[in-house]
This record gives structure tokens, sequence and C-alpha cells, in this order.
């Protein structure tokens, strides 16, 4: 038995904890300058390191358990000091974490692990990362009343937190849990309890205490915690009876908790010292992404063959088979992969906050780069994304950051000229729409773009719409900056940016900018780009098909009520939409193919191009099916439009479109504004 | 059909501590991912032998330990702890709470499994 079989999984959860270290860095960097005391961070980053120390020596990766160990000695000193660090001592734990990362990903990508610096160990090894803090703590304002032997398994910091919660308005309560065969039989246990109260009460520590309980057990496990919900969901959460709760906080008029000091010293190093985290992975199976696609391939196989079987079916009803209770078992079975599809899927999203949370790091690092004050405000909330969106995602994101500090926020001194505060604010926002979409924005208040400036480089005219300087903005090779830096102007430009939101992942990529006040870039993405809902379509003789997440509305085209804006003529007509004027596209046209047909089709799809509707008309609607998207890999046959192929069940290949990017590729988008001025007007 | 449960907040250990010990014939293992889990594993199902970490969110191996000890019905249980702190004061903290045997890792799948072969031979003859 090979120990080195376990290095996918090892990176996997490596990958994971180093998520959860620069995290915990982050914060311990926050409290670092606030000078306050932080021993909850100072654990959960030392847990982190030392589970990397560990792991890395079984997979023998020496160098990374040489730094994690020298940064795991820097912090047992930080908790020695109850969790205070100082400030100059954070730099060098980011360039341990760096270093650990930059190993990690040697060894992911099957390279050589480099050794560890002997300056970054010397650095790691002199670190004094202990701060002392103000001695002694104020007296409290309410008492424990806690059993002595329970109140001995209290450190001071929990004792501290139960206290502050109290009088910060909290209830500061016991919960007893009796753990059981048939309760964990029913998914009921003391990881399951510890998720469902930790989502209404803050968890301070859980203690096990033995003895008999009713219901014939003989272990109970007391929950100290911290809220303000009511007893009975508190109860709930814990099952019910035998579960009982009591109040361990009560206000006193003054002086000191009179509770037994901790049995012990504090330190890493003592077991009973542990803070109540939660949690980790519990109730979590981590599975790798490769068995996931696998999985997704298996039941596109499934989607194929179900359309294969329905082609089939209609072919002996066309013959005049009795096939009525053939085609039920086929709508059953189409319930059933549905049903199918969307549990698979299910297992593949990622949160949205995990695509995003290596981002503050990067900001911290471009502001000591860069000299600029820069804050970074999140909101994310809880929305979820397919695990190849997020991987798509995720560098476009990092550019657009990157792009935002670099050229969008100004120095401190500009901004102060500018009347602006000194420390520019940077905001990523995320919500997830209800037709399968997600909306990012990355916002800063910056400058705004120099259109002069972006316009003189590409050597044109200066772009009148925010649509056509986004365009300029995304041509390959553009920048506006003269040589490359380290921070943008190299990798990945915002013709990049463009490809994987429009091209590979079929979403909208929008600007919008002000002079002096600063820029917005929105991302639309789907939610999955795998199997989707489809419309299948006929268009000059061949067939298509287009995800229905993308189409507003399909509308009949009324011909005797079109409008030909004037100098439009065998372009675009405008029709009536309740009210409004919406452009019409052929899409006949779009393809450059001719069908022989003499005007639009008489159906058409309403979609959205940068935020106005475009109505594109084809020639027959044939249905609505799930269809297993396959992208264009092949650089030689990619066209700006087509989102992919798909079969659909008679083995031909079926190209899957992207209207609206076929209607800009094609040159619709530039005329839209002028028609539907135009078109309104007439 | 002898039973270990296996303790550790990092699966992938987990998952190295039972590809180490499947060469010995007919055992069965069970995960706690904390030490809590582990108390109330204990608490409702008998084992023949628990392989502990002892740097844990929630409680740690020794607390385990002494808990284990504390209770009569598993004050016999064979508890081998696995850590990466090789540190003598650990060792010595670890034996006197009532561990039977302390490894550090890294350990090579030859000496974890001597140690639990020994342990249950010693339990079951």
């Amino acid at each position: 038995m090979d120990l080195a079989d376990f290095l996918p999984a090892y990176l996997t959860e490596v990958e994971e904890l180093l998520g959860i270290a620069n995290t915990q860095l982050l914060a311990l960097e926050t409290a670092a300058k606030q000078r306050s005391a932080s021993p909850r961070t100072v654990r959960e980053l030392f847990r982190a390191l030392h589970t990397i120390k560990g792991l890395s020596a079984m997979v023998d990766v020496e160098p990374i358990v040489s730094i994690a160990h020298w940064m795991e000695a820097a912090l047992r000193q930080a908790d020695h000091a109850g969790g205070r660090v100082p400030e100059d001592s954070i730099e060098p734990l980011m360039q341990g974490l760096r270093a650990i990362e930059q190993r990690v990903h040697q060894l992911a990508a099957g390279k050589p692990v480099a050794g560890a610096s002997k300056g970054l160990l010397d650095r790691l090894e002199q670190l004094d990362a202990t701060e002392r803090g103000p001695q002694g703590s104020p007296a409290a304002p309410a008492r424990l009343e806690l059993e002595p032997t329970l109140a001995a398994k209290l450190s001071t910091s929990d004792q501290e937190q139960l206290l502050a919660g109290v009088a910060a308005g909290k209830r500061a309560l016991r919960l007893d849990y009796v753990p059981s065969a048939d309760r964990a039989a029913q998914g009921l246990t003391i990881n399951t309890v510890r998720e469902r109260v930790g989502q209404i009460a803050e968890i301070v520590k859980v203690i096990p205490v033995a003895g008999a309980t009713n219901g014939g057990g003989n272990l109970t496990f007391a929950l100290l915690l911290l809220t303000r919900e009511d007893d009975a969901a508190l109860l709930e959460a814990v099952g019910g009876p035998p579960a009982t709760l009591r109040m361990v906080a009560s206000s006193a008029p003054a002086g000191p908790a009179s509770l037994p000091p901790p049995t012990s010293a504090e330190s890493l190093l003592n077991e009973e010292e542990a803070a109540a985290a939660e949690p980790r992975r519990s109730g979590v199976l981590r599975v790798e992404v490769s068995r996931l696609d696998e999985a997704l391939e298996r039941l596109a196989a499934l989607v194929v063959t179900r359309s294969k079987l329905a082609r089939a079916v209609a072919t002996l009803t066309a013959a005049g088979a009795p096939t009525r209770e053939l085609v039920q078992v086929l709508q059953e079975n189409a319930r059933q992969l549905r049903d199918l599809r969307a549990s698979i899927l299910h297992l593949r999203m990622v949160r949205v906050g995990e695509v995003l949370e290596r981002l503050p790091l990067l900001v911290r690092g471009l502001r000591r780069t860069m000299g600029k004050q820069v804050r970074l405000e999140m909101d994310v909330g809880d929305a979820e994304l397919d695990k190849s969106v997020a991987d798509r995602l995720q560098p476009t994101l990092v550019h657009l950051v990157r792009n935002a500090v670099d050229h969008g926020l100004e120095r401190p001194d500009e901004r102060r000229a500018a009347g602006k505060p000194e420390e520019g604010v940077l905001r990523l926002a995320c919500h997830a729409r209800s037709n399968g979409r997600l909306e990012l924005t990355v916002s800063d208040d910056g400058q705004g773009v120099d259109v002069a400036t972006v316009a003189a480089r590409a050597g044109v005219p200066v772009p009148a719409t925010p649509e056509e300087l986004l365009e300029l903005m995304c041509r390959p090779g553009l920048s506006t900056r003269a040589s490359a830096d380290t921070t943008s102007g190299r990798g990945m430009g915002m013709d990049i940016v463009k490809r994987i939101i429009v091209e590979q992942l079929g979403g909208e990529l929008r600007l919008e900018t002000a002079p002096g006040k600063g820029t917005t870039f929105s991302l639309c993405v789907p939610l999955t780009i795998t199997i989707v809902d489809a419309f299948v379509f006929e268009c000059a003789a061949l067939r298509y098909a287009v995800p229905v997440s993308g189409v507003e509305e399909i509308i009949e085209v009324d011909t005797s009520r079109l409008v030909h804006p004037p100098g439009r003529a065998g372009g675009m007509a405008m029709l009536e939409r309740r009210g409004q004027a919406v452009p019409l596209l052929s899409l006949e046209r779009l393809l450059r193919r001719d069908g022989g047909r003499e005007g639009p089709g008489p159906k058409a799809f309403v979609v959205r191009q940068r935020g106005m509707p475009l109505a594109i008309a084809v020639d027959r609607l044939l249905g609505q099916q799930e269809i297993v998207l396959r992208p264009l890999e092949d650089p030689l046959v990619r066209v700006p439009g087509v989102a992919g192929a798909t079969d659909l069940g008679d083995g031909q290949p079926t190209l899957v479109l992207d209207l609206p990017a076929l209607s800009a590729a094609r040159g619709g988008g530039s005329r839209l504004e002028s028609a539907a001025a135009k078109g309104g007007a007439a | 059909m002898p039973e270990v449960l296996v303790v550790d907040d990092s699966k992938v250990m987990r998952d190295m501590v039972v590809a180490c010990l499947r060469p010995y014939p007919g055992l069965s293992f069970t995960h706690a991912s904390s030490g809590l889990e582990a108390i109330e594993r204990l608490s409702l199902k008998p084992y023949d032998l628990i392989v502990l970490d002892l740097n844990m969110p929630d409680i740690g191996g020794i607390e385990v330990v002494e808990f284990v000890r504390g209770q009569d019905t598993l004050r016999h249980l064979p508890i081998v702890i696995v850590t990466t702190r090789g540190d003598e004061a650990s060792r010595a903290r670890a034996l006197q709470a009532g561990a039977d045997r302390f490894m550090t890792k890294p350990f090579t799948p030859d000496a974890i499994l001597g140690e639990v072969k020994g342990l249950l031979e010693r339990v079951h003859g």
C-alpha cells in the first residue's frame, strides 16, 4: 500500500484547508490592526496548518511540513498571548501561506516541489507573534451558574464569550441533547444537532456528560450557547424530550464571574482548550469532480437515448401502430429523467461564496503592491452555480478585480484632490435570477474609464455608447498601459473575459462608467451549461436549438403590422410588442442562408441584447426538450453566436444558437438603438 | 469481526489509516470526524479499538481518552493515538490519560498495522 496513492485526495483537502487558513489569516489581520484579541481565529488557523502539516508528512512533502511547522510555532505563541498578534507578524505568515500554496500547485501540476526557502523559514522562526493585550478582564456584569464539573471544562475565553453575550442581550443557556440509536437511525446525531442549533444560536462549547439519562441512555451532550431564539425552536433542534434547557447566566449587580478557574493552563497544547468551532465538514461528503462529470456523462447518454426512443415511437404512431401505452411510459420516463437531472446538477452546485473566497486576499496583495487604499465589500448571499461554470468564471473575476484596482481606483492623493475619501471602494455583488441565470457586478468608485485614451490606443473615434466602448476594450491586445506590469496589462485581457462570459458560457457582459464616479462591469451567466431545456426550431430547412433560459417570449410575427424604418431596406423591421417598438431580425439573414422566403418567418424568439428586447424570426417551432450541450472545443469551428452542438436523438449534430451573440456578431447589435429610435418614432 | 473507530477531522487521514489497516483480516471500520462524534458513537455501540487524532475541533483527543477511561464499560478499550505532535510532553500526557499507543505522523503502514495487530491480539487472544 503506497500512501502516495492518496495524492489527489490530499490535494483536494489541502486546497480546502488553505481556503480556511486564508480566511482566518485575513480575519487575524483585521484583529491585529484593531489590536484586539482573536483566540478562536488563531486556533482555527493553527488547526488548518496543523492538519496540512500532518497530511503533508504522510505524503512526504517535506517543504510544506517545514513551513507549516514554523507557522504553527508562531501561532502557538500568539495563543499563549490570548490570541493577540502584532500587525507586523501578519506579512510573514501570509508569505508562509503563499509558499505552501505554491508548493501545493507544483505538486498538483506534477512538477518537482521547491524546497522551503531558508529566508522564509528564518523569518517565521524569528517571528514573535505575540502582542500582549491589556492585562486582566473587566468586571463582568453577570454571573454564570454551572455545576463545578462543567465549569471546570470552560476556558477563560469561553466564560468571557458567554458573559459578553449576556451583556449584549442574549440568553446564555445549557441545552442538553441525549443521543440514542433510534435518533441516529433518523439522522439525528451530535453533528446534525450542532448544525441545526448553530443556525439559531452561537454554540460556545459542547461538553459530554456521562451518566444515566431518561430513556435508558448513558450519555448527555451539554451545549452551552448564546441565543435570542425561543425555547421551543431550540428544543426542536435537538429532537425534543428528553432534551432539557436551562439558563446558565443571570444578571448580577457587579463583581467578577464566580467560576472556578480552568483546571489547566491555556494553550493550543491543552486539549481541553480546543475551541468549540462549528464542525467544518459534518454531514458533508466530498466527491471528486471527475466522478460527478462521469455521472453527468451517463445522464447525457440517457437523455440522447430517450430522444431516440421518442423519435422511434413517433414513427410507429405515424405508421398507425397502437402506441398509447408506450407514449405514457415515455412521458413517465421523461419526468424521471428530469428529476434525475435536477438531482445530479444539484450535486454539482458550489456556493458562489467559494468562487469568490480568494478575492479578499487578492485585493490585499494589490493594496500593498500598488500603494492604494481599497475597501472590498462583498454581497454574495447564498447563490449557487455549477462547478464547471464556477471554474470558468473565477479567472474572469480575478481579472476584473485586478483591473478595477489597477486602472479604476485612484491613488490616495489623487482621490483627496478629487474630493473623495482616500479609501476607494470595490464592491462585488451577485444574486441568482429566477430564469436560471446569475448576475454578478464588479464596481468601483474610481475615476471611470478614460474613453478618449482607449479610443486613441485603438486608433478609432471616441465611442458613443457604453456598448461600443466595451467592444473596444475587448479587442485582443488592447491595453492603455504603456508596458506590462505585475498587476494588469498581462495575462488575461478583457478580450478573454468577454470570450469566456459571452462565447463559452453564453452569458452577457455589460459596462457602465462615469468620469470621476467609477465603473461597473455586470456579468450575467447561466447557472449550468451542460444539460439544458431548449426550444428546437427550423429555419431555412435546417434544424437548430436555443436554450429556453435565454428566451423571454415566443411571438407570432404579423407581417402586415411590421414597420420598416427608412434606410433599413432589406434589413431590420420593427414590430409592436405591448406598446413597445422591438427590432425584428431574420435568422435566415443572420445565418446568411437562403431558404427562398420573402420577409421574416412567422415565429420569433424575443431575447435580450444588452438589456434591450430583440426579436429574431424563424420558420417553425418544432418543440421543447432537454438537450446535452456540447461546446465546440475546436477553435477552427468556434463561431460567435453558436453556443455548441447537440444530438437530438437522430445522430445528426444540431447547432445550439446563442441568439443575442449571433445578432451582435453579425452587426445587428450596433444598429439596434438607432433602429429602435427610428421605429419608435415611426 | 473486530470493529475499529477511526477518529480524525481530516477525511484523507482517516482513509489513509483505513488503507494501512486493510491487510488485517476481518476488520471493519467506522469513521468519526470529531471527538464529540467519537464519544457519541462509543455510547451507542461497542468497538474493539480506537485510532484517535489529538488535534481536532470541538474537543481534542486527550479529552476523548479521559472520557473513555472514565467509563466502566470502556476502561479497557485499546486506544492508539496518531498525531502530528511528536513532542515528549504530548506523548506523556496522552499515555498518562490512558492511551495505549502513541504514534506520530508520518507513520508507515507496517508500523500502525503492527501496533493495532498487537493490541487486538492482546484483547482477543
